[in-house]
């Protein structure tokens, strides 16, 4: 799994603890990462990808706080054996219906990929942070 | 470490320097014979007014082999080499060196007064091996022209010339501490030296008290050594290395 | 919040009739990679060479470790924990790889002998060879080397990675990412590639023309600047005042109002909507923009 991380782009727009936070979900949904498996060291990680080992902290504390993988003490970060995550990846497939309905009927009403790609950044970006209410 | 580096920054000069004086110290004993002929026919040249009082003056001191060396040697080839090399030391101290090196220097936890004072005192140490060594090769070789120079006078005025001379060595390591670039100190410094030694020389004024205390003249005439010079010499080249040590202190890089 | 690592309190610098710092206040926290952004002649350099005792500022602070820069004896202590690469890579031209080496380790006790190897290694650096003759990426290689196996607690760089290749780059930050793998280590380094300072660095400063204009964690920054673009039917109405906070600049082109907003962007777009915009939009801001934004170069 230590090789198959890619490098974030730190020019995105996404902080770099959101994209690896993203990347170890989808390395889960795959299957790339199983229930109990060790995930990278946050150093030697780091170093790999050359960024900020705060950053990586911050996704795995993160990662933690939603219950997707656990730190155990000097031992490493462990992917969850809980529940959680399947819960997780049952919401993924069910969001993954949501968009694919919508996105069809954008494109009846005429929509190309690119304007239709541009309205779910904007609508995300809008968005105020997870816990705030929505305006 | 620090003296490793000033032995670095001044090696080649030092080398260089050392190698020149010790030919030229061979070349004043092994010219001495040549001279003492020549010498012979010049008193009988009648040559007008100053210039020629001062060339029959020259011959006279030169009659002895002990007049002789301390002429050519402690108060000609000597004191003009080793005063460009205290000049040439003295230059491109801790800053002008390269303002790249000195800016590395600076960033090591060590006091600039260190930094700038072992580096004075390495070049301080070259300057007295180089009045001192090439002059112990003359009773060294002296035997072999048939002739004897004494240790107490080879060590009377190579100090001399060291302690006194060591002032133009402070200027311009003074005036590399006010001035980034090499050249300055070295020119600015070389024409106070000038103005000092040659000139003074040639014409007689007062200015030639630098170089009589350098040569160290009244011991060669009278046994007395030139204390006051000296004291007066090294007072103002500390007084200079003091100076050069709090410029470097409070300067910014 | 414990103490600062770095910090500047109303720090000014003038040479003859330059002023090139006017006020600078800025900390710099324990355990961070901290990006230093400003154009040429903001101030970068100066302000670099403060806290390393090079210079003394014309009036306010400057503190490493807790302790006065500008004081000749704190100085010197504070430069037994720090290391420092400036923008030329000073080094000695007259002496060998490993007599700067050996140079430098005679200054830091805890010498990492087992890094040195690794770096000699990693940039490709031979013992004997004298500095002048190396490349400008070996150059850079080995000032790097004789910062880190100082094991020192801070690190400052003036533009580390100016004239280097892509590789060399990478192996440069990715020498600086493994020392701050260590809690306790920080490093401040001034740059001008952006791309850089947002791959590694979570904490960005940015100065300019002597002043700090922005001090936040870059995560912070991506999350609060955007640009709201209001489409109108017709011309877009003159620039509204906006109540709510965060807005840094209104532009009106055409049918186009652009708001460029430091936070709160949820109430900006509240707060035009009565004006009857045809279409929003909201997009995040690149760390370059936000840079250019605060230099005052036009966007």
């Amino acid at each position: 799994m230590d090789t198959s991380f890619l490098r974030p782009n730190p020019s995105s727009g996404v902080p770099i603890y959101l994209q690896l936070i993203e990347q170890v979900k989808h390395a889960i949904e795959t299957g790339a990462l199983r229930a109990g498996e060790q995930l990278p060291g946050i150093r030697p990680l780091a170093e790999r990808l050359v960024i900020n080992p705060n950053t990586v902290a911050k996704a795995y504390r993160e990662l933690e706080h939603e219950g997707v993988i656990e730190l155990r003490h000097g031992a490493g970060a462990f992917v969850s054996a809980d529940r959680r995550p399947r819960q997780l990846t049952n919401t993924m497939r069910a969001g993954q219906a949501i968009v694919a309905a919508t996105v069809e009927r954008l494109r009846a009403r005429g929509l190309g990929e690119d304007e239709i790609r541009r309205l779910f950044e904007a609508q995300l970006a809008g968005l105020p942070r997870k816990g705030e209410r929505s305006a | 470490m620090l003296w490793y580096k000033a032995w670095l920054e001044t090696r080649w000069r030092f080398l260089i320097g050392l190698a020149v004086l010790l030919v030229f110290a061979c070349g004043a004993v092994f010219d001495y014979p040549a001279i003492a002929r020549l010498n012979a026919s010049v008193s009988a040249i009648d040559a007008p007014g100053n210039l020629g009082r001062l060339i029959r003056e020259a011959a006279e001191t030169q009659r002895t082999y002990r007049g002789f060396i301390w002429f050519q040697w402690y108060r000609q080839n000597l004191v003009q080499m080793w005063t460009i090399l205290a000049v040439l030391l003295g230059s491109g101290g801790l800053l002008a060196a390269s303002s790249r090196a000195a800016l590395f220097a600076l960033s090591m936890p060590a006091s600039r007064t260190r930094v700038a004072g072992v580096r004075a005192a390495t070049a301080l140490m070259e300057l007295l091996v180089l009045a001192l060594v090439p002059s112990l090769l003359i009773p060294l070789l002296s035997p072999a022209v048939g002739q004897h120079y004494g240790l107490g006078d080879t060590a009377v005025h190579s100090v001399s010339l060291f302690l006194a001379g060591s002032v133009f060595f402070s200027l311009a390591f003074l005036l590399s501490a006010v001035f980034d670039d090499f050249w300055r100190p070295m020119l600015i410094t070389c024409a106070v030296a000038l103005s000092q030694t040659l000139v003074g020389a040639l014409v007689g004024l007062p200015f030639s008290g630098m170089l009589r205390v350098m040569s160290a003249e009244s011991y060669f005439r009278s046994g007395q050594v030139p204390w006051v010079g000296l004291g007066l010499a090294l007072t103002v080249g500390l007084l200079m290395l003091y100076a050069a040590v709090a410029v470097v202190e409070r300067r910014d890089f | 919040m414990p103490e600062p690592i770095i910090e500047t309190v109303a720090l000014r610098k003038t040479y003859g009739d330059v002023e090139a710092l006017r006020g600078l206040t800025l900390q710099v926290q324990a355990g961070s990679i901290c990006g230093f952004l400003g154009r040429n002649g903001a101030g970068k350099t100066t302000t670099l060479k403060i806290l390393l005792g090079m210079m003394r500022p014309t009036s306010g602070e400057a503190r490493v470790f807790g302790r006065r820069a500008d004081d000749s004896t704190a100085s010197v202590e504070i430069r037994r924990d720090v290391a420092f690469v400036g923008e030329d890579k000073p080094l000695f031209d007259y002496m060998t790889v490993s007599e700067m080496v050996r140079f430098t380790a005679a200054f830091y006790p805890r010498w990492r002998r087992d890094l040195e190897r690794h770096y000699l290694g990693i940039f490709g650096l031979s013992p004997a060879v004298k500095v002048k003759t190396l490349s400008r990426g070996m150059r850079t290689g080995l000032a790097v080397l004789l910062a880190l196996c100082r094991d020192a607690r801070l690190l400052i760089l003036d533009e580390p990675t100016s004239g280097l290749d892509p590789a060399v780059s990478e192996q440069v930050l990715q020498a600086l990412v493994s020392h701050v793998a260590s809690a306790e280590m920080t490093v401040f380094f001034s740059s001008h590639h952006i791309a850089e300072v947002e791959q590694i660095a979570d904490r960005v400063v940015m100065i300019d023309r002597g002043r700090a204009t922005v001090a936040a964690a870059l995560d912070d920054l991506r999350e609060q600047y955007r640009r709201i673009r209001f489409v109108f039917d017709d011309d877009a109405p003159a620039v509204p005042v906006f109540r709510a906070e965060g807005v840094e600049r209104v532009s009106r082109d055409g049918r186009v109002l652009t708001v460029l907003a430091s936070g709160g962007a949820e109430r900006i777009v509240e707060e035009a909507r009565p004006l009857g915009p045809v279409s929003i939009d909201v997009i995040p801001v690149s760390l370059k923009e936000i840079f250019l934004e605060s230099s005052g170069v036009e966007g």
